[in-house]
């Protein structure tokens, strides 16, 4: 097997690894900043066949810098190091309010996989099927981005411009992400249909968080993997339900929604058919779930 | 580079880069540790790095440094340790390629709970894949072991 | 009793410490070259020739292309049944993947791009990649028993369904491989130490390719194996084969060890099958009449098919008593890789048709799925599709018994209904069903098939008063080491720790026939029984009195007595032959019998299927070992499972696969895998040591029907599909199911 890379890199801190990240984009040197590797090393394990050597690659590792693996709460805010890993969103208690995202770590891979794998990797990656993603898009996750250049803000919603595609720019690193802690009575559900149970891709998954006023429902924030070019929120769906009552709903109304939202094709793990009827699924159960029985 | 495992502090001739995986079974000669997908999948390759189980084949060495690395030849001292023995006595090792790797899934689970059930078992070793066994016999053994690590009867 | 005790395993110590050597464990010997084989890209086609990309710096990579072998004096050929298939493509590629030239080089990442430097040109033909287009037929047989065709005329009740099943790849964990070496000299010696299942075909195949005449000239042994399935049992050959022609060429050790991804992709798989049942009963359930038309897909050369469609063709009546039987077979050619040996052998595929079918006829009779299997079970003293006499050994009953009594099967029943009723009425889409299915799998060899195989077994005397086993049949996990040993303890009087196995090394230990068809413990245990007996009687007969066992062996190995040694050839039980041209005799010496029942829980949205239980009762003459028996069951089963609900090979329209990765092609994990009941039923078949007859196949035979059969009972109340078989097809993956409950209309 050989080597992904030529050099290797950790820095000490968050400025080191910018600047580090930084003087490699100028000089045009082919890098990676690696985090838990889990889709890195992947990636380069899956590398065509070619009877040239790949090109040198230095890699920065981020998966010890201080600053990226740390969460701190702040009033109604959690701020989440990019380097935090599924793992630690798992098991830490000051996370735990945050359960849509828990219940998804806790669907992530298996306990091998959530132990390295990170947030900012599940966001940088960019995978249609992102479960880390979809549960912090239920949480109204803002990104930030952070480079010798300075830092920015930008809202999870608005971060994925198409498959694979993103607001990034090379020289950025994913510092945190900022999501909202849910009311302590909203209802906050995680249901991933995946290949089997464990060590499975999303062949759909749903996030979602609910709050309510009385019978009313006041905010509708959801996250779902697989069933479009990027993991993506349903602004449809979030639109037909805030405002109405979460008993009696119109189930044929929520379905035309779902469809609004969802463009889910065929590929090796399911198909576009099955995804639709299972997307629609899962919104009514979340809707049985609002009112239930 | 430097690498702590099982206990010992080892001067290494690799890549940073390389995977953590290579560097054990080649220039350290811990065959213990397999591979058998190489890309995050089955599990045989699994690891503790500072108490955590990790794929080993995703992991590069450079990021191992500093970091307090255990592998199957690092569970019996002297001895089978009651994880071993059990997986021996109990049926949880058949081709025993995935066992490595399973049984240091099982140490990371039970250093954490010291009596864990079916379900909290099976969700420990649900990213070690085991093609022979059909697991019952591995969650068993699993069970056992907490028992004799808890001073019970083996 | 050393038999009968959960005996710990031998190779247990070295395998939980991870001192065991596995073939890529092994340390790289010096000059050594890493190997790899350039594959057609193309399923099937007109090769033209092979290109070296003249850009590429070739001075230390060896290549070899069949044009080598001719010019080594190479047979092309992979020896087996036909010979058909070539070590390297010459003329034409017949399936994607198929090798057609191999390269190494020291450097493992330049041997990777060698691979990508060596161009082939082929011109592509048409080609067939499924079983439904296939013409060209590899082999076929008949079975006809009395007068179906009168008996189906004259039958009160009919039912026809056609059935399907898909491929299935083995996915040991460990990916197949060897390491091989050429030692030039007066007599050349080939050596391949590798990951394998019968060390004697790998033997053979290099005897035969190489013009080696005598058998120390090849030498094969086998390395720990991380399980095979079948997958390891003629594979294995070629990839000998290709590393001892690189050693030849190259001069230096090679080491070829697949990745996962060419593993999934080259290497053989369960036939994919469709089989035809027309039953005949009366209206109060006896059956009649059984009409069997099957199908295999072969894929692109023979290798084993016609022993697979054998099994299958055998198995196609399922466990129940007819009187008359018709079983028309045949496996015709794809232009897909060759499918070969996986656990089960044909088996599964023709019992996942009959089962499903008898499920097909409760429903249509309005009988419970249990009932009529009992009521047709075949039982001692009746006449199997062969016409073979079932007079030792028939456990059907006691199965189906044990484990409808392990499920509480009526109680469980009703408590499934309460609590579905409960989840229905709280507005949730969780239900559950339990399914069953009773089948049987013959022990050994087919027909005359251990006739012709003569396999044989030595024991020795060692000092101190030890044995040692020498025996060809491997441990690939199902334990044949340490249960040899215990035969060879009980049969000899000795401890268990006085008996040792020697590792299958065609240089140390005879043939004994191939580690397949559920034959090592009943087969080549006989035997090992018989020399070790042999042998330690001798012992004891010459010993003085009051002289030990230990020194009267060790006075006896220094005077070189002859008798310290036993060499014992199997000698099948008197029976009725075989007869090969009419398929009427005897089949195997005996059968195994199970019986499954599986508890599922199925979403009435999502179509996924969880088990959740499985109570399983296998007749297993006698378990040697339970623990090591009882593995083999679960683990079995738990394949069956993956092969009915999880895994598929997702077929490109060009004949290759796109899902050669663990990622994608699914087999269950620890919380897919449901909990296991499992019992050990013992009636004892006479001429197996202990009473002990197979069980490494049986268990994939009947997990696959059970849970389909369960699927559609969780269902039944929800979605009213109408009578018939609903669920007649592998796989049941939660798409398919969705499609068949859609095209039934019963969810939007
Ligand atoms: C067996 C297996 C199972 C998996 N199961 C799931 C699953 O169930 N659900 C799921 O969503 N995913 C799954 N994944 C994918 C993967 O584990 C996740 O996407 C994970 O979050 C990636 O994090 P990482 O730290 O390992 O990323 P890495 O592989 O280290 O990096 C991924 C990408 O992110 C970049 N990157 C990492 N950190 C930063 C940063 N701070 N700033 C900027 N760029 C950065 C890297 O350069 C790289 O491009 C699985 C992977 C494997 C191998
Ligand atoms: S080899 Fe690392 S998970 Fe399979
Ligand atoms: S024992 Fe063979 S894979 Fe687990």
């Amino acid at each position: 097997m050989s080597a992904l890379g030529e050099s290797f890199f950790r820095p000490r801190d968050l400025g080191e690894a910018c600047a580090r990240v930084a003087d490699l984009v100028t000089r045009g040197v082919p890098h990676h900043v690696i985090a838990g590797g889990t889709d890195l090393v992947v990636e380069s394990h899956l590398r065509p066949p070619s009877t040239v050597a790949p090109p040198a690659t230095t890699l920065v590792d981020v998966s010890r810098v201080p600053e990226l693996v740390e969460f701190a709460v702040r009033g109604d805010t959690i701020r989440l190091g990019g380097g935090v890993t599924f793992l630690t969103v798992r098991r830490a208690p000051a996370l735990a309010p945050l359960r849509v995202l828990v219940e998804a770590g806790k669907d992530v891979g298996a306990i091998q996989i959530q132990a390295r794998g990170t947030l900012a990797g599940n966001v940088v990656t960019a995978s249609p099927a992102g479960d880390g993603v979809a549960a912090l898009m239920a949480l109204e996750a803002v990104v930030g981005l952070r480079s010798v250049r300075g830092e920015r803000a930008v809202p999870l919603r608005d971060y994925y411009q198409g498959y694979k595609k993103t607001v990034r720019a090379a020289d950025e690193l994913v510092a945190w992400l900022d999501v909202r802690v849910p009311a302590a009575d909203a209802f906050q559900s995680w249901r991933k249909v995946g290949t089997r149970l464990a060590q499975a891709i999303s062949k759909v998954a749903l996030a979602a968080v609910v709050e309510r006023d009385g019978e009313t429902i006041r905010r509708a924030r959801f996250g779902m993997a697989s069933v479009a070019p990027t993991t993506s929120p349903l602004a449809h769906v979030e639109r037909f339900l805030e405002g109405r009552a979460a008993r009696g709903l119109d189930l044929a109304g929520l379905d035309a929604a779902v469809d609004a939202d969802v463009s889910p094709i065929d590929d090796v793990r399911s198909t576009a058919e099955y995804r639709r009827h299972v997307a629609r699924a899962l919104v009514r159960e979340v809707a049985r779930g609002l009112a239930p029985k | 580079m430097k690498l702590q495992v099982n206990g010992v502090m080892h001067e290494v001739e690799a890549s940073p880069t390389a995977r953590l995986l290579d560097v054990l079974r080649g220039p350290l000669g811990l065959t213990g540790t397999k591979e058998g997908c190489g890309e995050g999948e089955c599990g045989s390759c699994t690891i503790l790095l500072d108490g955590l189980p990790v794929n080993a084949c995703l992991v590069l060495a450079g990021q191992a440094e500093g970091a307090e690395i255990l592998t199957v030849e690092g569970l019996a001292a002297g001895q089978l340790a009651p994880l071993q023995q059990c997986f021996v006595d109990d049926g949880g090792a058949q081709c025993g390629i995935c066992t490595p790797g399973m049984l240091i899934a099982a140490e990371a689970l039970l250093r954490r709970n010291k009596a864990p059930d079916d379900a909290e078992i099976r969700e420990a070793i649900a990213g070690n894949i085991c093609r022979c066994t059909g697991y019952q016999r591995i969650v068993d053994a699993i069970k056992h072991a907490a028992v004799v690590r808890a001073g019970g009867a083996s | 009793m050393i038999i009968g005790r959960s005996v710990p395993r031998i190779d247990g110590h070295a395998k939980v410490t991870g001192k065991a050597v596995y073939v890529d464990d092994l340390p790289p010997r010096p000059g050594e070259l890493w190997g790899v084989t350039v594959r057609s890209p193309v399923a099937h086609g007109t090769l033209r020739g092979i290109e070296l990309d003249p850009a590429f710096d070739w001075s230390d990579v060896t290549v070899v292309t069949a044009e080598d072998l001719v010019a080594m004096g190479v047979e092309n050929l992979v020896a087996l049944i036909e010979e058909d298939q070539p070590i390297l493509a010459t003329g034409v590629v017949r399936h994607v993947y198929e090798p057609v030239a191999l390269v190494a080089c020291a450097d493992r990442d330049k041997a990777e791009r060698a691979r990508a430097a060596v161009k082939l040109l082929i011109d592509p033909l048409p080609a067939v990649l499924s079983l439904d287009e296939g013409t060209v037929v590899q082999k076929k047989y008949r079975i006809d028993r009395a007068d179906v065709d009168a008996a189906l005329a004259a039958s009160e009740v009919v039912i026809e369904g056609t059935y399907r099943v898909h491929h299935q790849e083995q996915l040991y964990i460990e990916p197949q491989g060897v390491v091989a070496s050429w030692h030039e000299g007066e007599t050349p010696v080939v050596h391949v130490a590798g990951s394998l299942q019968c060390p004697y075909y790998v033997h053979k195949a290099l005897k035969k390719a190489f013009h080696l005449v005598d058998d120390a000239a090849a030498r094969v042994e086998q390395t720990v194996t991380g399980g095979g399935f079948g997958g390891k049992e003629e594979y294995p050959s070629m990839i000998g084969l290709h590393a001892a022609l690189l050693a030849r060429k190259s001069g230096r050790p090679v080491r070829l060890i697949y990745g996962r991804k060419e593993d999934i992709e080259a290497t053989t798989k369960r036939h994919p099958a469709v089989c035809k049942v027309t039953l005949g009963c009366k209206r109060d359930g006896t059956f009649e009449a059984i009409k069997v038309d099957v199908v295999m897909d072969g894929g692109a050369y023979v290798t084993l098919t016609p022993v697979v469609l054998s099994r299958g063709t055998l198995h196609a009546c399922g466990a129940y008593r007819f009187a008359h039987h018709r079983v028309e077979s045949r496996a015709v050619a794809t232009n897909t890789p060759p499918n070969g040996a996986f656990r089960g052998f044909g088996a599964p595929q023709t019992i996942w048709a009959v089962e499903r079918h008898v499920d097909a006829v409760a429903r249509a009779l309005g009988r419970s799925p249990i009932d009529l299997r009992r009521q047709n079970l075949l039982q001692k003293g009746d006449l199997t599709s062969t016409g073979q006499v079932l007079d030792v050994s028939v456990g059907g009953q006691e199965c189906l018994d044990a484990a409808t009594k392990a499920a509480d099967f009526d109680r469980r029943a009703r408590d499934l209904e309460a609590w579905n009723a409960a989840e229905a009425a709280a507005g949730r889409r969780k239900r559950r069903g339990l399914g069953i299915s009773t089948f049987m799998h013959g022990a050994g060899f087919t027909g005359s098939g251990e006739h012709r195989l003569k396999g044989k077994v030595q024991v020795d005397l060692e000092r101190g008063g030890r044995l040692r086993v020498r025996s060809a049949s491997t441990d690939i996990g199902q334990g044949t080491e340490t249960i040899f040993q215990q035969i060879a303890a009980e049969a000899a009087d000795l401890a268990f720790e006085d008996v040792s196995f020697e590792n299958p090394d065609t240089s140390k230990v005879p043939d004994s026939g191939p580690t397949v068809a559920s034959r090592t413990v009943m087969v080549v245990g006989s035997i090992v029984q018989k020399a070790a007996a042999a042998v330690a009687s001798h012992v004891r007969a010459k010993a003085a009195p009051g002289e030990s066992f230990a020194t009267a062996g060790d006075r006896l190995l220094a005077a070189g007595d002859a008798e310290t040694k036993c060499l014992v050839q199997y000698v099948p039980p008197q029976s009725r032959a075989f007869d090969d041209a009419t398929y009427q005799g005897d089949a195997y010496p005996c059968y195994s019998w199970a019986c499954d029942v599986a508890e599922v829980e199925v979403d009435l949205d999502t179509f996924e299927t969880r088990v959740l239980r499985l109570f399983t009762a296998h007749d297993v003459g006698k378990a040697i070992n339970p623990v090591l028996c009882a593995g083999q069951v679960e683990g079995g089963t738990l394949q069956a499972i993956g092969w009915a609900i999880h895994e598929a090979i997702v077929w490109r329209k060009d004949g290759s696969i796109a899902n050669a990765r663990m990622t994608n092609y699914i087999v269950p994990t620890s919380v897919d895998a449901p909990e296991f009941h499992t019992t050990l039923v013992e009636v004892p078949y006479p001429n197996g040591p202990g009473g002990a007859k197979g069980v490494g196949e049986l268990p994939m035979d009947g997990g696959a029907p059970a849970v389909a059969n369960a699927i559609e009972h969780a269902l039944s109340a929800d979605l009213r599909w109408g009578a018939g078989v609903l669920l007649p097809d592998l796989p049941l993956l939660p798409e398919n199911v969705f499609e068949r409950a859609r095209r039934a209309e019963v969810v939007s």
